[in-house]
């Protein structure tokens, strides 16, 4: 089984992350931390943006992603980790499909955030149908939405 | 038949000659070749209510009963005009006055003044004000700025669209109202194009290619390494580094590009060290947006005020950066109380793979590239202060530094252009023009009058008001176009308050349009941009957490920046 969370690593991420880590010990799962960086925030700027700022939110995600690799370890199980770049939900399906995920493990926003839980939960719901997986938003490291996907093929 | 040829050559040649003497001798001695002309000169000056001078006014010359001018002329750009009027045998003489969004003004000249006229004697007028006119062109362009400003400041389109839909609207009702009833008419293109200043486009122009080159290099993410590793691990002592490092970068770059580079990093370890990462951030925002105003090139506002009012590199530096150390350390103290409890978190141990990681990531990227750049961003700074001494303008040192950095480094050129940012190039000329609309239909010479009655002869209460009052305006209006539209009235209240001819009120302009960017989030693009890479790291900054610690900082700041100019350039003397 191919479980996937997507992280970003900040505090209130960190009870989501255990939770994941727990599911895949549960499960025996194979558990993939995800970083999606995403510069489009940028595009609302006037200041002119002179810095590879891809490459610099990248190789902060690869360093939040040892973060979570550690804690993994640390609970005994070892994780894949990814960083890919574009927006959200178009980059989760590219994964989803490219590496045969079985399940996808959402957190909560944090407080403050732009992303809403009604969004997660919409984007759960869809992606869960269209892949045939099944799909968990946390929210604080609880279960706040769970969504099973018919199997495909 | 050969000396008649040789004749009619002899004949030509001399006239061409004389020819072109004479066009030579009207060239360099236009004056004396016009005088020659005999007659009497009357010659004046038109100037606003408020003392500046009125160019592009139609001045004639009339007699009593006639019903063609005279003469006619169009006063210069210091409102000067000249009006050679020849023989006269007029009994009396009208000057009439005639300059778009002014009232027009008839004045009947003396009989002394008459007849020294038409003695063929020379004439100077005292200088003639002309009154303001509130016409439809005055509503229709104070509206469209106002729109414009209330646009920006509510995100509702990107600021260069809200600035060239701003300039389309002012053309709009020039060339279509305009064209029926001259009282809608702002001002044409060409008018509209004087307006800008291009010494602040060149400037900015250059300093984008310096600062690609520069940023390329890591040197800022490793720079901050070293303030943790200096730190070993003190919390506190890592912020008040971190304020500093901030600070003195983004005196030298602008303050946005400083915190696209400072704020991934300072991120990483604050989450390495366990502490709440905002404590490091957001000090190093309120800080960049304080330390920008101890150069010229610190802020876009300097950049504008510079090239405004003729402030130098060497002057920001020397004017500036005793209120910004005051400014600063209230800052630092605000800072360490608000963020107490984190310093009191013992760190957690970093890990040996997080550590490396850490200085993988805060790598000099270009170390050859590193030194080039440095040296010719030194002799940029170098030619900023030498060139104020042989009236080099800041943009030519610029341009030089970028031209040296791209051959000597052969950077993809192609890559290095597309570094300028055009849409902020584009963003200052539309604003420049739309601001200028203002200027031309009298907006911001009736909000001059209002502060310069308000200030009366108080330069204590001039600079208080400059710098609170723009300073808090700041915290929700973006401070560019604020500072472009307070300039003018800035530059009136210099010429009439005592003591303000010191430049101060500049200062206080530059001061408060800075210090006011900390107060909320959306004072400042680099506190958006800080927000936005925070919200990446999964650490969102609320509005609420922003202003909890940016508010109290911006009047604290306020408070010390006012203080200095105060001490510095009136008890001190300017």
């Amino acid at each position: 089984m191919r479980i996937l969370t997507p992280t970003r690593g900040g505090e209130a991420s960190l009870p989501n992350q255990d939770r994941a880590i727990q599911i895949a010990k549960e499960r025996g799962g194979e558990l993939f931390f995800l970083y999606v960086t995403d510069v489009s925030f940028l595009d609302r700027m006037a200041s002119p943006v002179l810095v590879d700022m891809e490459t610099e939110i990248d190789e902060m995600g690869e360093f939040l992603l040892v973060m979570a690799q550690e804690r993994a370890q640390k609970q005994g199980l070892q994780v894949q980790t990814l960083v890919r770049r574009g927006h959200f939900a178009e980059v989760l399906e590219a994964v989803i499909q490219e590496f045969e995920i079985d399940m996808l493990i959402l957190g909560a926003p944090a407080e403050g955030a732009l992303t809403t839980m009604e969004y997660l939960q919409d984007l759960a719901k869809r992606l869960a149908e269209a892949f045939g997986l099944e799909a968990v938003v946390l929210d604080r490291g609880e279960v706040a939405f769970t969504v099973r996907g018919e199997a495909k093929g | 038949m050969d000396r008649k040829v040789a004749w009619t050559q002899w004949v030509a040649w001399v006239s061409g000659a004389l020819i072109a003497l004479g066009a030579l001798h009207t060239a360099l001695f236009p004056s004396s070749a016009q005088a020659s002309q005999g007659g009497a000169i009357l010659t004046g000056r038109v100037l606003d209510v408020q003392g500046r001078p009125v160019d592009e006014a139609h001045i004639s010359i009339w007699s009593a009963d006639g019903l063609e001018p005279i003469a006619e002329t169009e006063s210069g750009e210091e409102g000067f005009w000249t009006l050679r009027l020849g023989e006269l045998d007029a009994p009396e003489l009208i000057i009439e006055i005639d300059r778009l969004h002014f009232q027009s003004l008839q004045l009947r000249l003396t009989e002394s003044q008459t007849n020294r006229l038409l003695t063929g004697g020379g004439l100077d007028l005292p200088p003639l004000q002309l009154e303001r006119k509130i016409d439809g062109a005055f509503w229709a362009a104070s509206l469209i700025f106002l729109g414009v400003l209330a646009v920006i400041a509510l995100e509702r389109l990107h600021s260069t669209t809200a600035a060239l839909a701003g300039l389309s609207a002012i053309f709009l009702v020039t060339f279509t109202a305009g064209s029926i009833d001259p009282d809608w008419f702002i001002f044409d293109f060409e008018r509209a194009l004087s307006y800008i200043n291009w010494e602040v486009i060149f400037l900015v122009m250059g300093m984008m290619i310096i600062i690609a080159i520069i940023e390329g290099t890591g040197i800022f993410q490793w720079t901050t390494f070293q303030a943790y590793r200096l730190s070993r691990g003190r919390a506190w002592l890592l912020v008040l580094i971190l304020m500093l490092l901030t600070a003195l970068a983004s005196a030298l770059l602008d303050n946005f590009t400083t915190m696209l580079l400072m704020t991934p990093i300072s991120l990483q370890i604050g989450m390495a060290l366990g502490i709440n990462p905002l404590a490091f951030i957001i000090p190093e925002v309120l800080a960049s947006n304080v330390g920008g105003i101890t150069t010229l090139i610190g802020t876009p506002t300097n950049i504008l005020i510079g090239a405004y009012a003729g402030i130098g590199f060497q002057d920001f530096l020397v004017y500036q950066t005793p209120g910004v150390l005051l400014a600063m350390a209230g800052m630092a103290g605000y800072v360490l109380y608000h963020y107490r409890e984190e310093w009191h978190k013992h760190p957690a141990g970093i890990s040996k793979a997080l550590y490396e990681r850490l200085e993988r990531n805060a790598r000099l990227r270009d170390p050859a590239a590193l030194w080039k750049s440095g040296l010719v961003f030194l002799l940029v700074m170098v030619g900023f202060v030498v060139g104020e001494r042989f009236h080099v303008v800041p943009a030519v040192p610029a341009l030089v530094g970028a031209t040296i950095l791209l051959v000597w480094l052969r950077p993809d050129v192609h890559a290095m252009i597309k570094a300028v940012d055009w849409t902020t190039l584009v963003f200052f000329m539309a604003l420049f023009m739309v601001v200028g609309a203002v200027q031309e239909v009298g907006l911001i010479s009736i909000i001059a009058g209002a502060m310069a009655r308000l200030v009366g002869e108080q330069l204590v209460l001039g600079i208080a008001l400059i710098v609170l009052g723009v300073g808090t305006l700041s915290t929700a209006i973006a401070n560019i176009p604020l500072a472009a539209s307070m300039l003018p009235v800035v530059e009136f209240l210099s010429g009439t308050v005592p003591g303000a001819h010191s430049k101060v009120l500049y200062y206080a302009l530059s001061m408060g349009a800075a210090m006011g960017g900390n107060g909320l989030l959306i004072g400042g693009e680099a506190n958006l941009v800080t927000a936005g890479i925070a919200e990446q790291a999964g650490t969102p900054i609320s509005f609420r957490e922003f202003m909890k610690v940016g508010l109290p900082v911006t009047y604290i700041t306020l408070a010390a920046g006012f203080l200095w100019l105060v001490v510095r350039f009136v008890l001190m003397g300017g």
